[in-house]
């Protein structure tokens, strides 16, 4: 028997990164706010303390701060003609499970998108003309522009307080940061991290070669500092337990640091844990969600009614929910209609290795999640793409990260997979070796896309998300030129052997590449080629409110916590707009 | 040399073969047996084997890193930690003599020194939480995430405080609160320092004393 709830006036599905934001706004604004975590409740103290926090087996290689996929898996295909299976063992991407969600185990690496990004499909036709790009991708403007998100992307980096140096303030270009980056109003709010050896070296190799070096934006903090909710961060120690670990510094800025203590503070918010949603219930019209259904850990079954629904519960679930409550009609890839799904896409990751002889010590144990040095000459829309055949871009960065004993073993081609000559291999060039981040943009085709799985249940007994995807030949030709230059810049350092290892397909699910899942409740100005508008209001439902990557109509080159960030802040307004003229789609 | 300076003493060649290395190499190579001959003058704050002088607040140094001691004296020289007592006695010492003290120190293992006043179960309960857990009301983190399972020290840099003196141990936190000390690079004992109240401090300090010296 179903258990019906008091009713509030929003629900909140996750009560992760953005889930928090927004419980700590509307809930100031003088909502009742109820927030539904699936995970556990968990805190820096005592949750992510030492020594236990810096168990590489545990978190690292058995990925205990993930979605237990025991019950809730994604399935897995290449293309349509095949059949999918379960993801029973998390690599390629690592969706995080519990309070903070998948920002607790994030690297802190804090990039913005630039002003094409957001008009990228306008911006390709006039720049390279209308044939330019392959016909299999779907790519789309976002139906908001860079100069709407600018206080937004200002607004998070001063709530997570974020370090680095700006290269363009107010227009003006500044000596030090990133000279290709879009106007910021202020320089971060603290200093940037300081560089390694391996960043130093990459600096002036880059240098050498006419690129424009920078410190990686980090919100694993340099120094002390105190963020406008009044919570304050502590200094980064360096200890190399940054991604798919928390911290217990209370140094990187995750919701336990920069808001949770704000928020549970507020008795307009309830935060209910172990909570998993079933689905968005629809009244009979179909265009109003009247609240959700979810069962407790204990088995039980609530109903929450609520005036407003808000999914933040990570890309992939964010499209799984959507699916399940019937919000918006499913992509289908054969005829290109429909739109919940749509747009599924990744990021194009490709390495370079760098290989030096003993005398130079890399000492890459001592890291954080972003403490790295890059260029951003060769990404998104930074340079001429008209004789290349392919649009988008990569950034390229030694960053010192995750140079841990079990996971961290860098050994030149040709080495023996086990055994002795392997083990040689990895003490001769673990301490001696830079390895570049070749960080690239995602396009989206008709092709990739995400759906109910017609076989596959989870514990509850939910069809799982099915995942169809490979890489576009667009991004693959993308990563094997910008790699190249990243090939350049570790020869420039006077490495004695430099390998590239550009993205290549088939794309598998087996290999870690990056937990950035983008799209599929894609944001846009036209109802047929998005689920929302572009106030992540859903077209059909427009008391349902979907925020996060899922957003994004393609992937862009950098890391997108900062974009879905601002998203956040973004629907924050648009949310207290639609607070005062309920069920009516938000005008500007 | 116990097993601990080997791993310190490894670690810190590693560091000190770094080109941009900011940690002296002299520290680790220093010369306990000279460091012997010149440590008479410390004798009469910090006892005979460095075992140090709890009734007066003089810190135990027997057995402390060598590098955490080296840098401590070079600080008093630069005043990054100000102390009217050690700053004139530092100054007196050139980077050599410095790191030939602080090998020796390190290389010491006495028992407790006498004279620690004992505290009660309560205090030492609350104590234990924060070494071992810290409080999340506070924001603060557990002293073992840097200081080691029960404050036995970590590698160089985070010295150990089982054993130490809690009449030192609250004078020092002390130091960290009211800016005296501001020679940890990232500030953390600072910001750590200010949210220890008065009643923490000294659960904090009564705690370490309570381990007392780690093998």
């Amino acid at each position: 028997m179903t258990q019906t709830m008091k009713a509030a006036d929003v629900v909140i599905i996750g009560v992760g990164m953005v889930g928090s934001i927004i419980a700590k706004e509307l809930a100031a604004a003088g909502y009742s706010v109820v927030g539904l975590e699936r995970g556990e409740p968990r805190f820096t103290v005592p949750d992510f303390q030492g020594p236990g926090v810096h168990d590489e087996l545990r978190f690292d290689i058995r990925k205990a701060l993930m979605q237990d996929n025991t019950r809730e898996a994604v399935t897995f295909r290449n293309v349509s003609s095949q059949t999918a299976l379960p993801i029973r063992r998390w690599e390629s991407f690592l969706p995080g499970t519990g309070l903070g969600g998948s920002q607790v185990h994030w690297n802190g690496q804090t990039y913005r998108f630039q002003e094409q990004d957001f008009v990228l499909a306008s911006h390709v036709r006039e720049r390279y003309g209308k044939d330019f790009l392959d016909p299999e991708l779907r790519i789309q403007d976002w139906g908001v522009t860079y100069a709407e998100l600018e206080p937004h992307y200002d607004r998070f980096e001063y709530l997570l307080g974020t370090g680095g140096k700006a290269g363009n303030l107010k227009g003006k270009i500044q000596p030090g940061g990133d000279p290709f980056e879009s106007p910021r109003s202020r320089e971060y709010p603290t200093r940037p991290m300081k560089e390694h050896y391996s960043g130093a070296m990459f600096r002036k190799a880059a240098g050498s070669l006419g690129y424009h070096p920078f410190p990686q934006p980090s919100s694993n903090l340099s120094e002390p500092y105190t963020n406008p909710e009044g919570l304050k961060l502590n200094t980064c120690v360096f200890c190399g337990f940054c991604e798919r670990f928390a911290c217990e510094h209370y140094a990187k800025a995750v919701p336990q640091t920069f808001i949770l203590p704000v928020l549970l503070k507020n008795p307009n918010f309830e935060l209910r844990t172990g909570c998993q949603v079933q689905r968005i219930n629809l009244d009979s019209s179909k265009t109003k969600a009247t609240g959700v259904t979810y069962i407790d850990t204990a088995g039980r079954e609530f109903e929450q009614p609520a005036s407003l629904v808000i999914t933040s519960s990570f890309a992939l679930n964010n499209v799984r929910m959507l699916l399940l409550s019937g919000v918006g009609k499913p992509y289908d890839p054969a005829t290109g209609q429909g739109v919940v799904g749509r747009n599924y896409a990744y990021q194009t990751m490709s390495t370079v290795a760098s290989f030096f002889d003993k005398d130079v010590i890399i000492n890459p144990f001592m890291a954080s999640g972003a403490s790295g040095t890059l260029i951003n000459d060769f990404a998104g829309e930074n340079f001429d793409h008209s004789k290349l055949g392919f649009i988008g871009g990569s950034f390229i960065g030694a960053v010192n990260t995750n140079g841990r004993p079990i996971n961290y073993h860098p050994v030149p081609p040709g080495t023996p997979a086990w055994g002795k000559g392997w083990k040689k291999a990895v003490a001769d060039h673990y301490n001696h070796t830079v390895m570049f981040s070749v960080h690239g943009s995602s396009m989206a085709q008709q092709q990739n896309y995400l759906d109910l799985d017609p076989t596959y249940k989870d514990a509850w007994g939910q069809p799982l998300l099915r995942m169809t995807f490979e890489f576009p030949k667009n991004d693959l030709k993308m990563a094997d030129y910008v790699t190249a230059k990243g090939v350049e810049i570790g020869k420039a350092m006077g490495a004695k052997q430099v390998v590239g290892a550009p993205a290549k397909g088939p794309y598998t699910v087996t290999k870690y590449q990056t937990t950035h899942n983008t799209g599929g409740t894609v944001m846009g100005a036209d109802p047929s080629t998005s689920v929302v508008n572009k106030y992540l209001q859903a077209w059909d439902v427009p008391n349902v409110f979907v925020v996060g990557a899922s957003n994004f109509p393609q992937n862009a080159t950098w890391n997108p916590t900062d974009t879905v960030g601002a998203l956040t802040y973004w629907a924050v307004d648009a949310l207290k707009k639609y607070m005062k003229q309920p069920g009516k789609l938000v005008s500007a | 040399m116990s097993a601990r300076d080997a791993v310190r003493l490894l670690a810190a060649a590693v560091l000190a073969a770094l080109p941009c290395s900011a940690f002296a190499a002299a520290a680790i190579i220093g010369d306990a047996a000279a460091g012997a001959t010149l440590a008479a003058a410390c004798q009469a704050c910090h006892g005979a084997q460095g075992e140090g002088l709890p009734t007066a607040g003089f810190p135990r140094l027997a057995g402390q890193s060598a590098v955490y001691l080296d840098k401590q004296l070079a600080d008093y020289v630069s005043g990054s930690r100000a102390n009217a007592v050690m700053a004139p006695l530092a100054k007196t010492l050139d980077a050599k003599k410095r790191a030939d003290l602080a090998a020796h120190f390190a290389s010491l293992s006495p028992p407790a020194a006498a004279g620690a006043a004992p505290a009660d179960a309560q205090v030492l309960a609350r104590g234990r939480l924060l070494a071992r857990q810290g409080d999340e009301a506070k924001q603060l983190q557990a002293c073992a995430n840097c200081h080691g399972p029960d404050g036995r020290g970590e590698s160089f840099a985070a010295p150990y405080l089982a054993g130490q003196s809690a009449s030192y141990l609250t004078a020092a936190i002390g130091e960290w609160k009211s800016g005296a000390r501001k020679n940890d690079g990232g500030r953390l004992m600072a910001e750590v320092a200010g949210r220890l109240d008065d009643a923490d401090i000294a659960a904090v300090a009564a705690y370490f004393q309570s381990v007392g010296p780690l093998p």
